[in-house]
């Protein structure tokens, strides 16, 4: 069966969450059943605006087991994402009612519905559109009218596949749940058959809200009720205000250290090749870096230049209260320019005796001036 | 736990997925790209260490190599040889030396009480690991499915395992030797699993020290920890240093051994140095400071051999080479059809290639590929997505990035003791860290390892017919030798000092003091030659080529700054063309008016020692012995070319030494270069003292982790021959020792209640020496700053019987004959020439010595 579709139809099937991701920009995403977290490690990559990527399965092994994929690599830490992004994975099951999971913007159930007995159908179906009552949900589940075309495939594709639905009847459930719960859904799938007419063969339902929601749920600091949370991650992102500060920072201080030394190189330039004494020859943007009493100015107009810092901060008055609002970049009196103690002043190398313990009193050992050695040895 | 999350937890061990896109072999079939790989060789030809015998006829060796790709480690040396052990275990050199057999610790001294940075392991009385085969009918091909499978007996096997896809561990035995169970796949299939014990594994076996680590890594995952290369690091409380871009996360170095007495976690601070820098910034920043014909040249020399971790993974790849001829446009072979790089980041990670015109990296992936097939050639890496760890050579240089990294990565014994006692109670206090450690039966000691170490007396420098004593604190004799006469002292006589215009004041200024500060060192001086060259190094060479002679005794440079070039080019032409001491000085040194007395007198004591002169000595209780110091130098840049250093004592005094240097060809070792040095200052210590030595203690340094094996079996055995050579019925009494600076081990001191640097002369060779190796500790110099480092020294060949004792007082005097440093060095003298000579020749002469200049310490 794995050699029917290239590619494979669970690579196709996320492939399709993806783009509905992409197009309709959740912030919120849940994926019930999410077993080994691959659609959520897939979704973590081709986040496109996601900000909470929430998984929750029974398998608790299986979500212990893969977790550590979902967690934020070096990179994510040393260049912070613009936008926020949190991973939360639980432990439970979606016959429960719990709060953590209102709220969504998207809820996935992939390859799910499936495993359920029938009779849990409802219960489920109440579970996502009635209680968690998410803006968008997609449901995927095989094509029975697709299994003849699978080759020596008898029964059901899974051992634990409780049942298999016709497209008949997978939109018979669907449009029972658009009528009950106020959704509007569109039918598709992933894998075609060729020549035969037999549908696709996972038959995919992509369910939307009506209307819309009244208040929006804010579910994110929650303490789930029924499930346990089993991992939960938050990636550093500029929106964190101690990571935004941090990066703002290091990004200020580099380009203000480049203009001087920029400077400095043209001021020396200037004086080995005995022409006149051009202090700062001003840029285009500001005045140019100048130097100050016992200090250099680098004007706050020429580090905003810097593209980095540009992406950082719209505006010069904006850069100005960013820096204002901590301590680690000294601004001059009017906040026009950052203040750089000046190289010039080398710090003398202090020399200091290391402490001695005063243990050390007794140290000599008195012995014999001449020893040795190859006596010893007999 | 899959294949996979064990690969991760097990750190280097990470087979190659979709990460390393351009591995797939080049299309166009360019020879730049697309090496040829060599096969490993066969399985059977290999002996895996830690590999227990497999329940008969299970399987084949080639379906062993295929299915267990899990748990490599613990075959270490199966994989084509290219999984090092870093920690050298399995290396039992103590044994075969009988006079250590019982006893392998010293007496001298009096005893301090220390503690090291050891935690020790605590597992329940009887714990034991249990390996168990585990075969399949009908056999299941992949490795995930044969792990499904097994855990489906979760009530029989318990939650603690660790299964490979052939190998399952647990903690406790199971109720039957063999076991039969019976499992169910997706599909119906009924699969019978045969479980048949094949070993139980005492807490000190290889196999199980390794299943500690593995187990620990885990744990560090747990904390959040990244892994970066073979370590992990805390990402969450970075230290930035914006002014070069550089950011430090602070980590651990750990590692679980059976030390002395028992198994113990050692644990060390380490920083990792990381750039917030694409390898394509640093590249356009180096084309704004180079033109065009010398760019591909810079960009050369400043990346190959640095490490990038790429900004998709959690991979690191060590530059070799750069692709010029590479875009992301080009396409590669992927499955069956061709991709572009640029597509390939798009569709894979959701990255933009913003540069297109930017060429890409070439590294050369060493590892294997999944079920030990071949590895997959060379990966092309993307500059954009790759960013800079480390540091460049030039940044080492760079006194004042340095500066500002060293006051945030040297911490005083008392902070190093907080953090580790902080990161062991932070496992601590992790539940899921906890619970990981429980279901195993393992723990650890909360607390830091208290042992006894000893100092040694303070040693009497001699010095001509006067001997005085140091502080032992400061490890510095500077103040003591003023004014003293050097035990031999070489007149400057015919002489010549250059300088460029600028500096002519400085010159001036160096002379006069000089000569204030030379005659009561015993050194006559007569005016020097002054010749003025032009700042530029064809010009200085030129001014060399013409001035001196074979009569010139000295040549003091003085170079304007300390740019590489012109003293390159100073070094080449007088140590190869025309073997001449001499002496470069930074004009800067020469700037402050109140330290020129200091700097002319460290001068003229190098310029001494350069000519020949000998300093002091200290005393050496044994006779016709002479000592060889061997170190290498590795050119990451010019063709990993290897440079092998050997310098080996020619008197009584240790003050006299023969110093040869040798480059290693392609596919060389370098002791084969060096078997030549060490038979030639054989010879020169016959001419010297009329006699060949009857006794030889070779200090090794530059041994990497991992290599100590092939220096016991490979080395040792050359050197031997070596001496041979001599004569057949020579036959001195020999001893190999390597030497260890870079080691994770750390030793504080309690001194007036709070925790310091133990003082220099402290030996350890109890509790976390290592049973099976004739090994010790000493920290002999004095740092100002920070924690001390000790230096490890390993006795891997010993036939002298010399005591245990006087092995470590005599490694500890060789520590304080370094002519450069008017105090004690981390290791002995002959390994600090030794370094010193390699690090010149490899970063500036990258020839061969004149062989006239072979007496003389030219390269101080």
């Amino acid at each position: 069966m794995s050699n029917l579709f290239s590619p494979p139809l669970y690579k196709q099937r996320h492939q399709f969450v993806i783009e509905f991701v992409k197009r309709f920009a959740p912030r919120k995403v849940l994926d019930v059943g999410c077993a080994d977290c691959r659609l959520l490690t897939t979704l973590k990559v081709h986040r496109h605006g996601v900000e909470l990527l929430a998984g929750v399965d029974i398998d608790c092994a299986a979500i212990q087991r893969r977790k550590h994929a979902l967690a934020p690599l070096s990179s994510d830490y040393l260049v912070p994402g613009d936008r926020p992004l949190t991973i939360e994975l639980y432990h439970g099951s979606v016959m429960e009612k719990e709060p953590c999971t209102k709220g969504f913007d998207l809820v996935t159930c992939i390859e799910l519905i499936e495993h359920l007995d029938p009779g849990d159908v409802e219960k489920f179906s109440d579970g996502v559109f009635g209680y968690m009552v998410p803006h968008a949900v997609i449901i995927s589940t095989p094509n029975a009218e697709f299994n003849p075309v699978l080759p020596g495939l008898t029964g059901f594709r899974h051992k634990d596949h409780k049942f298999e639905w016709t497209r008949a009847q997978f939109s018979t459930w669907a449009l029972g749940i658009c009528w009950k719960y106020g959704y509007s859904v569109e039918f598709t799938g992933v894998g075609e058959a060729q020549d035969r007419d037999v549908g696709f063969c996972s038959q995919i339902a992509v369910f939307q809200r009506d209307t819309e929601l009244n208040a929006p749920v804010n579910n994110t600091y929650l303490v789930p009720q029924v499930y346990r949370l089993l991992y939960k991650v938050v990636y550093p992102s500029l929106q964190d205000n101690k990571v935004f500060h941090r990066t703002l920072v290091s990004e200020v201080l580099y380009s203000a250290e480049s203009l001087r030394r920029r400077w400095r190189e043209e001021r020396d330039g200037a004086r080995s090749d005995l022409t006149s004494d051009i202090c700062g020859s001003g840029s285009a943007e500001g005045q140019g870096v100048y130097r100050c009493g016992r200090s250099v100015r680098v004007p706050l107009l020429d580090v905003w230049a810097s593209p980095r810092v540009q992406a950082l901060c719209v505006d010069v008055q904006h850069l100005r209260e960013a820096l204002l609002a901590g301590s680690w970049v000294q601004l001059d009196t009017d906040g026009g320019a950052i203040v750089l103690p000046d190289e010039d002043e080398e710090n003398e190398e202090e020399e200091q005796e290391e402490e001695c313990g005063r243990e050390f009193a007794f140290r000599l050992e008195k012995r014999n001036i001449t020893e040795d050695w190859d006596a010893d040895l007999g | 736990m899959t294949g996979r999350a064990r690969a991760r937890s097990r750190g280097r061990a990470r087979g190659p997925e979709a990460g390393a896109p351009g591995a797939v072999r080049d299309q166009r079939g360019s020879t730049e790209v697309s090496r040829p790989v060599l096969l490993p060789p066969s399985e059977g030809e290999l002996v895996g260490r830690g590999r227990q015998k497999t329940a008969p006829g299970a399987l084949t060796p080639e379906t062993v190599l295929q299915i267990s790709a899990g748990f490599q480690q613990v075959k270490i040396g199966e994989r084509g040889g290219r999984r090092r052990d870093f920690h050298d275990a399995g290396v039992h050199t103590r044994q075969l030396m009988e006079h250590v057999k019982e006893s392998k610790t010293g007496t001298s001294g009096f005893p301090i009480e220390l503690r090291a940075n050891f935690m020790r392991l605590l597992s329940r009385p009887q714990w034991a690991l249990y390996q168990y085969h585990v075969d399949f009918n009908p056999p299941m091909e992949s490795r995930r499915l044969r792990s499904a499978l097994l855990f489906q007996h979760e009530q029989t096997l318990g939650k603690a395992r660790c299964f490979d896809g052939a190998i399952l561990f647990l903690p406790h035995r199971l109720h039957y030797t063999e076991m039969v169970l019976c499992s169910e796949t997706r599909h119906g299939e009924k699969v019978q699993i045969t479980v048949t014990l094949t070993s139980e594994l005492p807490p000190s076996s290889p196999v199980c020290l390794q299943f500690y680590n593995i187990i620990f890594r885990r744990i560090l995952r747990m904390l959040n920890m990244q892994q970066i290369g073979r370590h992990y690091y805390n990402p969450d409380d970075p230290l930035n240093i914006p002014q070069h871009r550089l950011t430090i996360w602070p980590g651990f170095v750990t590692n679980i051994l059976q030390y002395e007495s028992s198994i113990m976690l050692c644990s060390d601070v380490s920083h990792k140095v990381l750039r917030s820098e694409t390898v394509l910034d640093f590249m356009s920043s180096l084309k704004q400071q180079y033109r065009d014909q010398y760019f591909p040249d810079a960009c050369t020399k400043e990346l190959v051999g640095l490490i990038v971790l790429t900004k998709y993974n959690n991979k690191t790849y060590r530059i070799d080479d750069i692709a010029w001829d590479q875009t992301p446009v080009n396409t590669f072979k992927r499955g069956d059809s061709n991709i572009s790089f640029r597509d390939y980041y798009k569709m894979q990670y959701n990255l933009e290639i913003t540069d297109m015109n930017q060429v890409l990296l070439v590294s050369h992936v060493k590892k294997m590929g999944p079920a030990g097939a071949p590895p997959p050639g060379p990966a092309l890496l993307i500059p954009e997505f790759c960013y800079l760890t480390g540091l460049t050579d030039k940044m080492r240089n760079d006194f004042n990035i340095m500066k500002d990294l060293s006051s945030h990565t040297r911490l005083t014994p008392e902070q190093r003791e907080r953090r580790l006692i902080r990161f062991i109670s932070s496992i601590s206090q992790s539940a899921e860290a906890q619970n990981e450690l429980s279901t195993w039966g393992l723990s650890f000691e909360n607390k830091l390892l208290s042992l006894t170490g000893r100092v040694l007396p303070v040693e009497r420098i001699l010095q001509a017919s006067r001997t005085y004593e140091y502080n032992p604190c400061a490890a510095d004799w500077s103040k003591e030798m003023r004014g003293l006469p050097l035990i031999s002292s070489m007149p400057l006589e015919t002489w010549l000092m250059f300088f460029t215009r600028r500096n002519a004041d400085a010159a001036q200024s160096l002379l006069y003091t000089l000569n204030k500060v030379a005659p009561p060192m015993g050194i006559r001086v007569q005016r020097a030659v002054m010749i003025e060259y032009e700042d530029r190094p064809e010009s200085l060479l030129r001014a060399l080529q013409q001035n001196v002679g074979p009569e010139t005794q000295m040549v003091v440079v003085i170079l304007p700054t300390n740019r590489k070039d012109k003293y390159d080019c100073v070094k080449k032409y007088l140590c190869v063309d025309c073997p001449t001491p001499s002496q470069c000085v930074v004009s800067r040194t020469l700037s402050r008016p109140q330290a020129l007395m200091t700097v002319a007198t460290k001068i003229a004591l190098q310029m001494n020692c350069k000519m020949g002169g000998e300093l002091w000595s200290v005393e050496i209780p044994l006779k016709q012995l002479m000592i060889v110091g061997i170190d290498c130098y590795h050119d990451t840049a010019a063709g990993k070319r290897s440079i092998g250093a050997l310098v080996a004592s020619l008197n009584q005094g240790m003050s006299r030494w023969f110093s040869k240097c040798v480059l290693q060809g392609r596919g060389q070792e370098i002791i084969d270069g060096l078997k030549v040095a060490l038979k030639g200052a054989l010879k020169k210590y016959l001419k010297y003292n009329n006699c060949l030595p009857s006794r030889i203690i070779v200090y090794r340094d530059g041994v990497a982790d991992g290599m100590l094996q092939s220096v016991v079996n490979y080395e040792v055995p050359q050197i031997m021959q070596s001496i041979k050579t001599m004569g057949q019925d020579y036959a001195p009494k020999l001893s190999v020792v390597v030497v260890k600076k870079r080691i994770a081990t750390r030793f504080f001191a309690r001194l007036d209640g709070k925790l310091a640097n133990p003082p220099p002369g402290t030996v350890i060779d109890t509790e976390v020496t290592r049973p099976e190796w004739y090994d010790f500790f000493i920290v002999s110099q004095a740092v100002r700053m920070g924690s001390v480092t000790p230096t490890h020294y390993n006795v891997v060949f010993d036939n002298s019987g010399l005591k245990p004792d006087h092995m470590q007082r005599l490694t500890y005097k060789l520590c304080h004959m370094y002519y450069n440093w008017q105090g004690i060095v981390r290791v002995p003298a002959p390994c600090q020439y030794a370094h010193k000579l390699a690090f010149l020749v490899g970063q500036s002469i990258h020839k061969e010595p004149n062989i006239n200049l072979d007496d003389f310490l030219y390269y101080l």
